[in-house]
C-alpha cells in the first residue's frame, strides 16, 4: 500500500525569526476567519430570526468541525468520537448552571449534591471544560499509543461509551429525556466571538512547532521518529486540544438553545460534521471553514426538499433520509476524486500571497 | 446448573455471532487495508432482500437462506467495484472514510425507498424454537448458530489453506505487489476476499432475521461496531484474532449481563467497552497481534 498522505499539508517554510512566524500564522488564522466574521455580521444586522437560529446551530458545528481538524487534519488519524466531548460539555453546564427551581422539576436526584448547587454560567462553563480536559486526557493516553485503524475504533468505543452514560445514568442526565432549562445566555455575537478565537487557536497550533512535528510524523513516522519527535505525546497534546474546543462547541450549544438531549450528540453529528471537514479538507484550518460553510448551506436546502415539497401543482412526498444519502455521496465522492477536500493544501492568507506573488513577477 | 449451562450457551453464540462478522472484516482489511464500515449495510441489504422476497411471496426458508447469502456476496463485490476500487492505494484513512460515507448512503437508502421503521419478516421465524435436550430446554437458533458458525471457519480455513486462491489471497496480505508480479489478477483476489467477507455477512443476517423478526435501516451497523472492537482485541487484520476476539466479546458481554445487578443492566455496553479499552491499555496491538516496531522487516 502506498504511504502519500495527500491528507497532510505541506509543511511551512521555516520562517527565520520566530516572532514573524507567529505574527504572520496569527494574520492567517484571522485572514481565515474573515468569510466567518462576514457572514456572521450579515446575519445578524439582516436576517430575520428564524435563520438566526439556524446559524447559531450552524457556528456550533464550525467549532466542532474546527476541533475535528485539530486532531484530524494534524495526526492523519480518523476520530469518530469527537461528539462525546460536544456532548459533555453541554452536559457539564447544564447540570451547573441550570437554576434550582428547574432542577427540582428535571434532576430532584442528583447525586454529589448537583441537585441543590448552581453555578453562574462562566464559572460553569470553565468547570465543565476542565472536566473535558481531564477526560480527554485520560483517553487521549490510550488513543495516542495506538495505531492509526485501532485508534479510530476506540474512538468509537468511547462515543458509545459516553452516550450509554448519558441515557442510563438517568439521575444525572436525566436519560433519553431532554434536558431543559439551561439558562440562553449566548447570541450571536459570543457565538462568532469563539468561532474567531477557535479558528486562531487552530491555526496557531497547526503552524507552531507542535503541529509541525505533528504532521511530520503522520506522513513519515520513521523519519520523525529519528529526528526524535515524540508522536505520542504530540497526539496526546492535539487530542486534548481538539476535545476542549469541541467540549466549548457543546457549551455553547447548551447555552444558545436551552435544551438538550443525548441524540444530539451521537452518530448525526459524527456524520454531519466529518463530511463537512471532509468535503473542505482537512489538512488546513481553511478547509474546516469551507466545508462548514459549503454544507450548511446545502444541507438546509436538502432538509427543505426532504420535509416534502410542492413544485407548481406537484407536490412531492417526504424523503426522510435524502441529506443522509447527500452527506454519504459527498464522502464518497470527495474521497474518490479529490481527497484533499475543496480548499487543499494552502490555507486562504496562503493563496492569497501566492496569487499576489504571482502577479508581481 | 441449567443456568450456568445457559448462559454459557448464550456466551458460546454471541460469540460466534461476532466472531463471523468480525473475520469478514478481517478477511478484507488484511489484503487492501480496507476498514470497511460498510460491512453492517451488506448484512442490511441481504435482511432487506429476505424482506422484500417474502413480501413478494417467497416463503421457502430454504431459498430464503440461499439468497440471504447469495445477496450479501453480491452487494460486498458491488461495493467494491463501485465505491472501493477508485481508493484501493490510498493511505487507510482515505479507505475507512469511504467506507463510512457508502455506510451512510446505504443506510439513508433503506430508509427513503423501504421505510424508517423496522418491517416485519416472518420467514425465518422456523429457525427459532426451543429444543428439549433430556432436562434442558435449548434455543435451536443458539445450537444453529454455534455449529454454522464453526463449520463456516473451518472451511474458511479449508479454503485459505488448500486451494490456490485461497494461497494467493494469504499471499496478498503479505505482499500484494509480488502476488501481482506471479500472474495473479489484483481484481480476482480483491472481488474474492469481499465476496468471503459478504458471504460471512450474508449467514450472520440470517441469524440476526431469524431472531429479531424484523428489519430495519441499522440493523447491521451496531453489530458492525462489536466486530470492529472484536477484530481490535484479537489484533487488527488477523483472523485467527477476529475469531478469537469474537468470542471473547460474547463472554465478556454474557459475563457482564450475569454479573451486573437488573437496574445497571443499560451499563452493560458502556462497561464492555471499558474493559476492551483497558485491554489494549496492555496489549496495544491485540491479544495476537505481533508488535512491529516501524522499519521491522516482515519475516
Amino acid at each position: 500500500m502506498s504511504q502519500v498522505l495527500e491528507n497532510t499539508a505541506p509543511p511551512i517554510v521555516a520562517a527565520s525569526q520566530k516572532g514573524s512566524a507567529l505574527r504572520r500564522s496569527l494574520i492567517g488564522g484571522l485572514v481565515t476567519s474573515l468569510p466567518v466574521l462576514a457572514i456572521g455580521l450579515a446575519i445578524l444586522n439582516f436576517a430575520p430570526t428564524y435563520y438566526t437560529f439556524l446559524a447559531l446551530g450552524a457556528f456550533v458545528n464550525l467549532i466542532v468541525v474546527v476541533g475535528l481538524q485539530v486532531f484530524m487534519g494534524n495526526s492523519n488519524i480518523a476520530n469518530l468520537g469527537h461528539s462525546a466531548f460536544v456532548g459533555l460539555g453541554a452536559y457539564g453546564v447544564a447540570i451547573l448552571s441550570t437554576p434550582l427551581a428547574m432542577k427540582k422539576l428535571s434532576i430532584p436526584n442528583a447525586p454529589f449534591g448537583f441537585a441543590t448547587l448552581q453555578l453562574d454560567p462562566v464559572s460553569s462553563a470553565i468547570i465543565a471544560l476542565i472536566v473535558v480536559g481531564v477526560i480527554a486526557a485520560v483517553s487521549g493516553k490510550v488513543i495516542s499509543r495506538l495505531s492509526g485503524v485501532t485508534a479510530t475504533i476506540v474512538s468509537l468505543a468511547l462515543l458509545i461509551i459516553v452516550h450509554s452514560v448519558f441515557l442510563n445514568w438517568t439521575d444525572l442526565f436525566k436519560g433519553n429525556q431532554a434536558f431543559f432549562g439551561i439558562p440562553k445566555v449566548v447570541g450571536l455575537p459570543w457565538m462568532l466571538v469563539f468561532s474567531v478565537v477557535v479558528i486562531v487557536a487552530a491555526r496557531l497550533f497547526k503552524d507552531s512547532r507542535w503541529g509541525l512535528q505533528l504532521r511530520a510524523s503522520a506522513q513519515s513516522p520513521q523519519a520523525a521518529a529519528a529526528l526524535g519527535i515524540d508522536a505520542k505525546r504530540l497526539r496526546l497534546m492535539s487530542w486534548v486540544l481538539s476535545a476542549l474546543i469541541c467540549g466549548l462547541a457543546g457549551v455553547l450549544y447548551a447555552y444558545f438553545a436551552g435544551t438538550i438531549s443525548p441524540k444530539l450528540f451521537y452518530f448525526q453529528m459524527i456524520f454531519n460534521t466529518l463530511a463537512m471537514l471532509i468535503l473542505g479538507g482537512m489538512a488546513t484550518v481553511t478547509g474546516a471553514v469551507t466545508g462548514v460553510i459549503v454544507l450548511s448551506v446545502g444541507l438546509e436546502f436538502i432538509r427543505s426538499i426532504e420535509s416534502g415539497v410542492t413544485i407548481g401543482s406537484i407536490q412531492l412526498p417526504q424523503l426522510l433520509g435524502l441529506s443522509g444519502v447527500a452527506l454519504g455521496v459527498v464522502i464518497v465522492l470527495c474521497m474518490a476524486f479529490r481527497p484533499s477536500g475543496i480548499s487543499g493544501r494552502y490555507e486562504l492568507d496562503e493563496l492569497f500571497s501566492r496569487y499576489f506573488r504571482r502577479n508581481a513577477k | 446448573m441449567d443456568y450456568a449451562l445457559q448462559q454459557l450457551l448464550n456466551a458460546l453464540a454471541f460469540g460466534a455471532e461476532y466472531s463471523l462478522v468480525a473475520l469478514g472484516l478481517a478477511v478484507v482489511f488484511s489484503i487492501m487495508g480496507l476498514v470497511n464500515f460498510a460491512h453492517g449495510e451488506i448484512i442490511g441489504v441481504s435482511a432487506y432482500s429476505v424482506f422484500l422476497a417474502a413480501a413478494l411471496g417467497l416463503t421457502s426458508p430454504f431459498v430464503a437462506v440461499l439468497l440471504a447469502v447469495a445477496a450479501a456476496a453480491l452487494a460486498a463485490i458491488a461495493f467494491e467495484r463501485v465505491a472501493f476500487r477508485p481508493v484501493r492505494y490510498a493511505p487507510t484513512t482515505t479507505g475507512l472514510l469511504t467506507a463510512f460515507g457508502v455506510s451512510i448512503v446505504v443506510q439513508n437508502l433503506f430508509m427513503l425507498l423501504i421505510s424508517p421503521k423496522p418491517q416485519s419478516v416472518s420467514i425465518l421465524n422456523g429457525l427459532n424454537q426451543m429444543w428439549f435436550v433430556g432436562p434442558f430446554a435449548v434455543s435451536s437458533l443458539q445450537v444453529m448458530e454455534l455449529i454454522v458458525s464453526g463449520l463456516t471457519i473451518l472451511a474458511l480455513v479449508l479454503f485459505l489453506n488448500r486451494s490456490t486462491l485461497g494461497l494467493a489471497i494469504r499471499a496478498a496480505s503479505r505482499d500484494f505487489a509480488t502476488v501481482r508480479l506471479m500472474g495473479i489478477r489484483a481484481n480476482r483476489v480483491i472481488a474474492t476476499a469481499f465476496a468471503i467477507s459478504g458471504a460471512l455477512a450474508g449467514i450472520a443476517a440470517v441469524f440476526i432475521i431469524a431472531r429479531r423478526g424484523s428489519v430495519s435501516p441499522d440493523l447491521g451497523f451496531s453489530l458492525v461496531l462489536k466486530a470492529f472492537v472484536a477484530c481490535v482485541i484479537g489484533g487488527f487484520g488477523s483472523l485467527a484474532g477476529a475469531a478469537a476476539g469474537g468470542m471473547l466479546l460474547g463472554f465478556i458481554e454474557v459475563g457482564l449481563l450475569v454479573a451486573l445487578p437488573q437496574e445497571y443492566g443499560g451499563f452493560k455496553d458502556a462497561l464492555t467497552y471499558v474493559i476492551i479499552v483497558a485491554l489494549l491499555v496492555y496489549r496495544p496491538e491485540g491479544l495476537l497481534g505481533q508488535r512491529v516496531e516501524l522499519g521491522d522487516k516482515e519475516i
